[in-house]
């Protein structure tokens, strides 16, 4: 069993961290002995995305964002095919706001999304940002759970229909909105760095599951020794939540 | 009458062995515009940047020492609004006359834009722009923006990093300024490739790829656009490293560096370039290079049992430098990383992501050993690295006491908030 990985724009949107989800996914993959294989793919490179079982997007500087806007539209129709044929699509933050119609930036640049999705993000001023450590409840399937994170951005990210989870401290989508990030079940949409996946084993493996169903169906993924990943996430909730 | 004030709180805080940027807090509270009132002398110095203020301002401060100049600064790294104004108002006549001959001022980079106008600045000098501390700024851009608005009317020196191009995007903006650029050529460090640079790709001027001849560290290198951006005279160019014997040349002079890194050599580069406009002989600084003490705790070596090194990490670029310093020792070793999150740190700590923590795997790390408010996310940041012999400690105390019990030598790092603590912890527990 292999999982194959297409990483986008790693060379530009590689903000707070949010490579380790990568190494997460890859290591938890492997540790379950399912060959692991990540591809990158940046700005004109010809590569065709429904190949991959799971396509990443992290977070990036307003500037960044800019300069691959052309090129993330371009391959829209191919993304679409991706997702058609059943391929999971984790998004942070710059990604995130991408996927949906537009993204107004700080000094009142519009640039057009993906338009996947209804969502749409409006900048607040430049001095104004959420910026903290956060704390969801998930609801993904009828299955809750706690997560942590810490969020960054100056977007404010405006009618999402189908949030990934309850803001329980933090922000969220924008400011005291309660509800944080994007979920339909083939996309998980998220404000969450830190990076997002290593304190929060549950979604890398449910995102695991998801881009493994692809190609092989319901797979049953054996249980891992996460004490530490819990006990991290157990630190950050009670810290966060007491506050 | 305020001023008497301040200083007597001063005075009663140094006496309980306290100080920093308390009477500045207090003076500011009085007077918001306290600043504003003082009459600073002919040479006003500030120096910017991420990484190696201190260090850079602690040289230039005993360099003008060392020529005879009456000289203060904010020694101790007290780089807000609040640390300037507690320094002025200690070193002032009560008709608010500094009494120095030179003022020397580490500043925030994010501090720049409060004080800036209000100092009348003489010599500007900035380092460095490297990924620190986001949860503050946001992002770079905004801290390089805020550095930028103070520079469309300043006429004095304007001291650049020219290996930096988020640095040498300043000059665009400085249309009066003396602009003078200090560099370092290739050397035995330099690669032409690399894998630690997360900013530098894209020209500021005209957003096409920057090319790159080669790199020295992090973003800092040589580069260059089609466009003509980064194509300067480098009047204080370091032209050759001797890491064997410590010294570098510049100028066809030969000069003592005070550590010997790539970044040292940098730092000794803007204090030459700093002198050198100032009409102050090189001698003074290399007089300084060759004695000079870096602050407790950094880098400093204790007898825990046998060998102990301590080191600051705040950042990526210097954490990566701190770490391939670590592993040019092949004796076997025990590694405690004490990472915490309070504001001084940094509150978001993912940037212990984009540091190369995968540089301090090798047969001869046995144990790593993690401490600090956040200690389990370096764990787990070792963990997703491959690495096993992970050993958490919630505090800091505990894990000081395993490697003194542990044969092999000791390398400890810790974050800004942690370091002083942890120092007094080791030199309990060291003979």
């Amino acid at each position: 069993m292999n999982l194959k990985i297409c990483w986008m724009y790693h060379d530009l949107m590689d903000l707070y961290g949010d490579k380790g989800n990568v190494q997460v996914l890859k290591i938890r993959a492997q540790k379950r002995h399912i060959e692991c294989i990540v591809d990158t793919c940046s700005l004109k490179e010809e590569k065709d995305l429904s190949n991959y079982d799971l396509l990443f997007i992290g977070g990036g500087a307003d500037k960044e964002q800019s300069l691959l806007v052309e090129d993330l539209l371009s391959r829209k129709e191919n993304i679409q095919k991706a997702m058609d044929e059943g391929s999971f699509v984790l998004l942070i933050c710059g990604g995130y706001q991408l996927f949906g119609k537009y993204y107004l930036d700080g000094d009142g640049n519009k640039i057009e999304g993906l338009g996947f999705f209804d969502y749409y993000t409006e900048s607040a001023s430049r001095d104004v940002r959420c910026i903290g450590n956060i704390a969801i409840e998930a609801d993904v399937e009828g299955e809750k759970f706690k997560a942590v994170g810490f969020e960054n951005h100056g977007g404010q990210t405006k009618n999402v229909s189908t949030p990934f989870g309850r803001v329980l401290s933090g922000q969220g989508n924008s400011f005291g909105c309660g509800f944080e990030g994007f979920y339909n079940g083939s996309v998980l949409g998220t404000y969450m760095h830190g990076p997002l996946l290593p304190k929060n084993p549950q979604i890398a493996d449910l995102i695991l599951r998801k881009a493994l169903k692809k190609r092989y169906g319901d797979v049953k993924l054996e249980q891992l020794d996460d004490t530490l990943e819990n006990k991290a996430r157990e630190v950050m909730l009670t810290r966060i939540l007491k506050a | 009458m305020k001023l008497l004030l301040i200083k007597g709180i001063h005075f009663l805080l140094s006496l309980m062995g306290r100080g920093g940027s308390l009477p500045g807090t207090i003076a500011l509270k009085m007077d918001a515009d306290i600043l504003k009132k003082f009459k600073m002398p002919e040479k006003v110095i500030m120096v910017t940047g991420t990484n190696g203020k201190t260090t850079t301002s602690n040289l230039i401060v005993e360099s003008f020492a060392k020529a005879g100049y009456r000289v203060i600064g904010n020694r101790k790294g007290d780089n807000l609004k609040e640390g300037i104004v507690t320094l002025l108002c200690t070193h002032s006549s009560l008709r608010y006359e500094v009494q120095a001959d030179v003022v020397v001022l580490e500043v925030d980079e994010l501090t720049v834009m409060r004080v800036f106008k209000d100092l009348g600045v003489t010599t500007f000098v900035v380092n460095n722009f490297f990924r620190d501390q986001l949860d503050r700024a946001g992002e770079m851009e905004t801290i390089v923006r805020r550095i930028e608005s103070v520079l469309d009317d300043y006429e004095g020196h304007l001291i650049l990093n020219a290996n930096d191009p988020n640095v040498v995007r300043l000059a665009d903006r400085a249309k009066k300024a003396d602009i003078h650029y200090y560099g370092v050529g290739k050397n035995a460090v330099s690669s032409e490739t690399s894998n630690e640079a997360s900013e530098g790709k894209f020209c500021p001027r005209c957003g096409r790829p920057l090319h790159y001849d080669y790199y020295q560290y992090s973003h800092i290198g040589k580069f260059a656009c089609e466009c003509g951006f980064g194509k300067n005279d480098i009047e204080y160019f370091v032209d050759a490293i001797d890491y064997e014997n410590e010294t570098f040349t510049m100028n066809q002079k030969t000069y003592h560096s005070f550590q010997n890194a790539i970044y040292a050599i940098y730092n000794c580069a803007a204090v030459l370039c700093c002198m050198g406009v100032n009409g102050v002989s090189d001698e003074c600084a290399n007089e300084v290079f060759k004695t000079f003490t870096m602050h407790k705790g950094r880098n400093e070596l204790f007898d825990l049992n046998g060998k102990c090194l301590l080191n600051l990490v705040k950042n990526p670029t210097g954490a990566n430098e701190v770490m391939k310093a670590i592993m040019k020792n092949h004796e076997d070793k025990n590694i405690m990383i004490i990472l915490n999150d309070h504001d001084q740190d940094g509150r978001d700590v993912s940037w212990i992501w984009d540091a190369h923590f995968d540089l301090l795997i090798d047969e001869h790390t046995k144990r790593i050993l993690c401490s600090g408010t956040r200690a389990y996310d370096i764990a787990l940041r070792m963990k997703y690295e491959g690495y096993e012999n992970i050993e958490v400690y919630e505090h800091v105390e505990d894990g000081i006491i395993r490697l003194k019990e542990l044969k092999e030598d000791a390398y400890v790092i810790a974050t800004y908030t942690a370091l002083q603590s942890t120092r007094s912890i080791i030199r309990r527990h060291a003979s």
